[in-house]
């Protein structure tokens, strides 16, 4: 079994550090509205993860959308243990970003690439959003 | 970001753990978004009002800034909660959120807010001025207030506008900025917009296209009516991550097409003609049976002109027993309504008129099975496009008067 190694440099939205399995979508999430707090499940229809659950993952997406109510939803989420250990975000976003400064979830985007694009679902994630680095291992 | 010796004091602790805590939250924020400054503010509309949003965790948070000597030094209304305090056993609302929205609203009034707890703040004497910055959560309100009012506030969450209201005081970025309110792409309307409803499939239909981008239109009429916006805000909030738009010789920042791009080109043109309206309804209205149950109405908070509107569609008449409707809105609204006979009305013909909370901020993952709901119908864009995924309930999708006739019929037509 072979693994690819690489780091993607972006900027630091919120500061932190963690690591975990990459979910990724290419499209906006909305965590009031788009996200069973109580499941960590994606419940907005037609989303492309409708159905598949984000806790505990490095949750990789194009940006926020959706109700201002999502920032207290991310920061319950942190408090029940459902919430994912970090955003990597192609477009950063108000409403996601208040909700992981208070759930003290880092949050790196600003990429020369587009994340949802490079990281693929499943690859090992490792985070340093103080130093925008995001550091991917893919098992082949 | 540049603080002013003021500022820097208030992060150090000078004026105490809430407001220290409120600048980490807002010098966070703000450096995130690069902002260069802090500006000052008196006028938030707190998110984060509803348990449903807050859970205990954030109601504890509030309560614990509150404790720390959170007190509010601007002006601060909030939006709706997750009951309705007058009625909330009767319409299937559980216990457990009665007592955990009472800490919560009692958090807010506590340190200073007017707890109208309602999603028209606009409409109940919080009047944004042109040109206002300003720190509104409520993302129908923000577009509302940047587009119809020409205010300048950001998509702000609960935790941002309670720092904001701690500290009167916003990061610099975003809609606060002249160079960051001008359009990016343009769509051109060629089919009328008959109702609210046709301007919220409007708004639907812009917002899945936008990202964070604003829209401008051209092609509205020259005077749509205050409901008529509204819809056409809160619809273009919840489909993308809107902040605001512009409607050419309508909005006060595009008295021209020009003005509305700031002299740039649009990135894209799209158009909305009637076989894109039709999509929309089509994508809203995804109940396949005629099965109806839950009617809501005043999605954002209905105006003592919707509440009329319904009133006089069951002017001596009866809804029929197998439906549930509820009629969402504002304290403020629901006092002259009351005086106007609309209510009386209302509640003769067994309609439900709801302060405070609904469908969307309560727990209608309870609500619903505690009622036996098995679908939502509306004339409201928002709630049909929320309710699938928020709650888990099919749409039935249609204007004022398709809905009251349900209503009254018990099936959909």
């Amino acid at each position: 079994m072979t693994a690819d190694h690489f780091i993607l440099a972006g900027r630091k939205i919120v500061k932190g550090k963690a690591s975990g399995q990459a979910i990724v979508t290419r499209e906006a999430i909305s965590f009031n509205g788009g996200v069973d707090n109580m499941t960590g499940i994606v419940t907005e229809p037609g989303h492309e993860l409708e159905g598949q659950n984000i806790s505990g993952k490095v949750l990789v997406f194009s940006t926020g959308k959706g109700s201002t109510g999502g920032s207290y939803k991310i920061y319950d989420m942190v408090s029940r243990g459902t919430a994912p250990v970090a955003f990597i975000q192609t477009t950063p976003e108000a409403i996601t970003t208040i909700g992981a400064i208070i759930g003290n979830i880092p949050v790196v985007s600003g990429f020369e690439q587009d994340p949802t694009l490079a990281i693929l679902n499943d690859d090992f994630i490792e985070l340093d959003a103080d130093a925008g680095t995001v550091s991917i291992t893919r098992t082949q | 970001m540049f603080l002013t010796d003021e500022e820097t004091g208030m992060l150090n602790g000078d004026q105490g753990d809430a407001v220290k805590k409120a600048m980490e939250i807002l010098v966070a924020l703000g450096e995130s978004f690069g902002a260069k400054r802090l500006v000052p503010i008196n006028n938030v509309h707190m998110a984060g009002s509803s348990v449903l949003v807050a859970e205990e965790a954030g109601t504890r948070f509030v309560e614990d800034i509150r404790t720390q000597g959170g007190t509010f030094v601007t002006n601060v209304t909030t939006n709706p909660t997750a009951v309705d305090p007058t009625q909330w056993k009767k319409i299937g609302i559980p216990e457990s959120d009665s007592v955990l929205q009472t800490r919560l609203t009692d958090a807010y009034a506590g340190m200073g807010a007017n707890t109208c707890n309602t999603c028209i703040p606009y409409l109940v004497g919080n009047t944004p001025r042109f040109g206002e910055h300003m720190v509104w959560g409520e993302s129908s309100a923000v577009v509302y207030a940047n587009s119809v009012c020409g205010a300048r506030t950001n998509r702000e969450g609960g935790p941002s506008g309670l720092a904001s209201a701690l500290t009167g005081r916003t990061p610099e970025y975003g809609f606060h900025l002249t160079e960051n309110r001008y359009g990016k792409f343009l769509i051109k309307v060629e089919t009328p917009l008959n109702d609210m409803t046709d301007y919220g499939t409007l708004g639907c239909f812009a917002g899945k296209i936008a990202g964070q981008d604003t829209p401008v239109f051209t092609g509205l009429p020259a005077s749509p009516t205050l409901e008529q916006v509204k819809a056409l805000s809160a619809a273009l909030a919840s489909s993308g991550a809107v902040s605001m738009f512009h409607a050419v010789g309508v909005t006060p920042e595009a008295p021209t097409l020009e003005a509305a791009f700031g002299r740039k080109e649009p990135e894209q043109v799209f158009v909305f003609d009637l076989a894109e309206k039709q999509k929309v309804e089509a994508f809203l209205n995804k109940e396949a049976t005629d099965h109806v149950d839950w009617i809501q109405i005043g999605c954002p908070n209905a105006s003592v002109q919707e509440i009329r509107e319904v009133a006089q569609a069951l002017e001596g008449k009866k809804i029929h027993r197998d439906i549930t409707l509820w009629v969402t809105t504002a304290g403020a609204m629901y006092a002259m309504a009351e005086r106007m006979g609309y209510i009386k009305t209302i509640e003769d013909a067994g309609g439900v008129i709801v302060r405070e909370t609904c469908p969307f901020l309560a727990r209608s993952r309870v609500i619903a099975p505690n009622k036996g709901f098995k679908t939502l119908t509306t004339n409201s864009a928002k709630m049909a496009f929320y309710a699938p995924g928020q709650f888990g309930l099919p749409t039935h999708y249609g204007n004022l008067d398709r809905v009251m006739q349900a209503a009254l019929d018990g099936v959909w037509r």
